[in-house]
């Protein structure tokens, strides 16, 4: 049996090899790219479809005090909510908490911070930019010199020199940026793994998936896995930090679910306001000097 | 780190949780006054947890302080709201002597959360019918949180009817809290009060 190789032709399959592992890597990493789009745009469609499968039953208006206190509790799907928090909340108890737990073990506080400002820091564009959908253009510029110092000086955001420069943090999301444009906070949700937030509140969680620094650099295996080592520090981190205040609630409040809900609600509706109280002038002071 | 700073600042305020609540009858408070009755009442806070005092005699302290300091009475009522009205007299009572009893419990269970704290006064601003001063409360190994001390006049000296935390009323929280065991029992008060009871149980077991 002849074999005859043609050497001209050795190379093309070799390069079309190549060609094939680099289409084959491509392809592994848009799946997995396209796994989380899916995972977090789905997210909230199915929640609201699934939602809609358990609702809570209104008293009759006959009952005005009720019937008020029912609108006001504004939680139509109350048993799904409450079906998602006790997944939720057997999740935590068997798999967040013991990491977190690990984790305080093996870090100090001091790291945890550091660990704290390097999330915080990543967030700060997406900040920056609802601060502009917002029309808080000054407060969009404290974002951005916030990350300009505290990835430079601050060794990409280890270190939060900004808030020593007078640069002080100022927390805001997609859901705020709706609520600026007069989208009512609407129902709320448990949703299960994220947890408590609202029909308004719900899209920041595929808006915060696009809107980090990573999106913008071109895509390749490394940055796929620093995305999710970065998640999932941040998940571990923020539980971390949570341990004390959960076990708290846990232990002392008759309804933790309801506790939950209504320090949630009173949370959002304290950064919207804060937001607008702190509504300084938008031109620097130069521009129009004072009289 | 909003939620953060706000949860933190939770942990702070957390001895009085099951207690904040506003008083119908309040008178308010001049800004001086309630910042001299804030500091004096942390100052005697302060002593009490950092003392080498045995964790049974703190809490019997804290008891006292608390009773002393905070409207225990008027926030039992802020808390049960519009159920007010559905209690008997004797389920009143009964109400009552629970809710200091939870109170009691969720002390002893906060003392080590609160070893070490100092705390400095800031101003003092009136807040609808309540005089509210700003207090920075600062913990070992955490970030300093801010924590707003919600003062009223009840029966002629300042008392503490709310604690605020980055905006967040406890005294709303907890009234919620209860709300939600009497909705989620068909409306049923005595659901509340069987909660109340079952918790203390609960943690008088676990002790």
């Amino acid at each position: 049996m002849n074999i005859k190789y043609d050497l001209s032709t050795l190379g093309h399959e070799h390069a079309a090899e190549e060609a094939y592992k680099v289409r084959l890597q491509k392809t592994n990493d848009t799946l997995a790219v396209q796994a989380k789009r899916v995972c977090c745009l789905g997210a909230p469609a199915l929640l609201l479809a699934t939602a809609l499968s358990g609702c809570a039953h209104a008293p009759p208006r006959a009952d005005t005090a009720a019937y008020e206190a029912y609108q006001q509790q504004n939680d139509p799907i109350e048993p799904t909510n409450r079906f998602f928090y006790a997944v939720n909340d057997k999740i935590d108890r068997y798999a967040f908490k013991p990491v977190a737990q690990g984790y305080v073990a093996i870090t100090t506080q001091g790291v945890r911070n550091h660990v704290g400002y390097f999330i915080t820091n990543i967030g700060e564009p997406a900040r920056m930019v609802n601060f502009m959908f917002e029309g808080k253009s000054r407060d969009a510029g404290t974002s951005l010199v916030r990350f300009v110092v505290n990835s430079t000086i601050g060794i990409g955001g280890i270190f939060d020199p900004a808030t020593a420069l007078g640069y002080q943090e100022q927390d805001t999301d997609f859901g705020m940026t709706l609520a600026e444009w007069g989208v009512a906070e609407g129902p709320y949700l448990y949703l299960p793994v994220f947890g408590p937030s609202g029909a308004r509140d719900v899209w920041n969680i595929p808006v915060e998936f696009y809107a980090t620094p990573m999106e913008l650099a071109p895509e390749s295996a490394a940055l796929n896995d620093f995305g999710w080592a970065q998640t999932g520090l941040h998940l571990i981190n923020t539980r971390a930090e949570y341990i004390q205040p959960i076990d708290q609630i846990r232990a002392t409040a008759l309804d933790p679910y309801a506790t939950f809900r209504s320090l949630y609600r009173q949370s959002r509706a304290s950064e919207l306001q804060q937001i607008n109280q702190r509504n300084v002038l938008t031109q620097p002071d130069w521009v129009w000097p004072a009289h | 780190m909003y939620f953060r700073r706000f949860i933190l600042g939770a942990v702070a305020a957390a001895p009085l949780l099951a207690a904040m609540a506003g008083a119908a009858q309040a008178q308010t408070v001049a800004p001086d006054a309630a910042r001299a009755f804030i500091q004096q009442s942390g100052q005697q806070l302060v002593s009490i947890v950092n003392s080498s005092a045995t964790q049974a005699q703190k809490a019997d302290q804290l008891r006292d302080l608390v009773n002393r300091i905070v409207a225990v009475d008027q926030v039992g009522d802020y808390v049960l709201g519009r159920y007010l009205n559905a209690l008997t007299p004797q389920q009143h009572q009964q109400f009552q002597t629970l809710f200091h009893q939870l109170l009691s419990y969720n002390i002893t269970y906060q003392i080590k959360a609160y070893q070490g704290i100092s705390f400095t006064v800031n101003g003092a601003a009136q807040q609808g019918n309540d005089m509210v001063v700003d207090t920075t409360i600062t913990s070992p190994g955490k970030q300093p949180a801010d924590v707003g001390w919600a003062v009223d006049e009840i029966d002629g000296s300042p008392k503490i009817v709310d604690v605020i935390v980055a905006g967040t009323s406890l005294r709303i929280t907890t009234r919620n809290d209860y709300a939600g065991v009497i909705t989620d029992h068909g409306g049923q008060v005595s659901a509340l009060l069987d909660a109340m009871q079952g918790q203390i149980t609960r943690i008088a077991n676990a002790q």
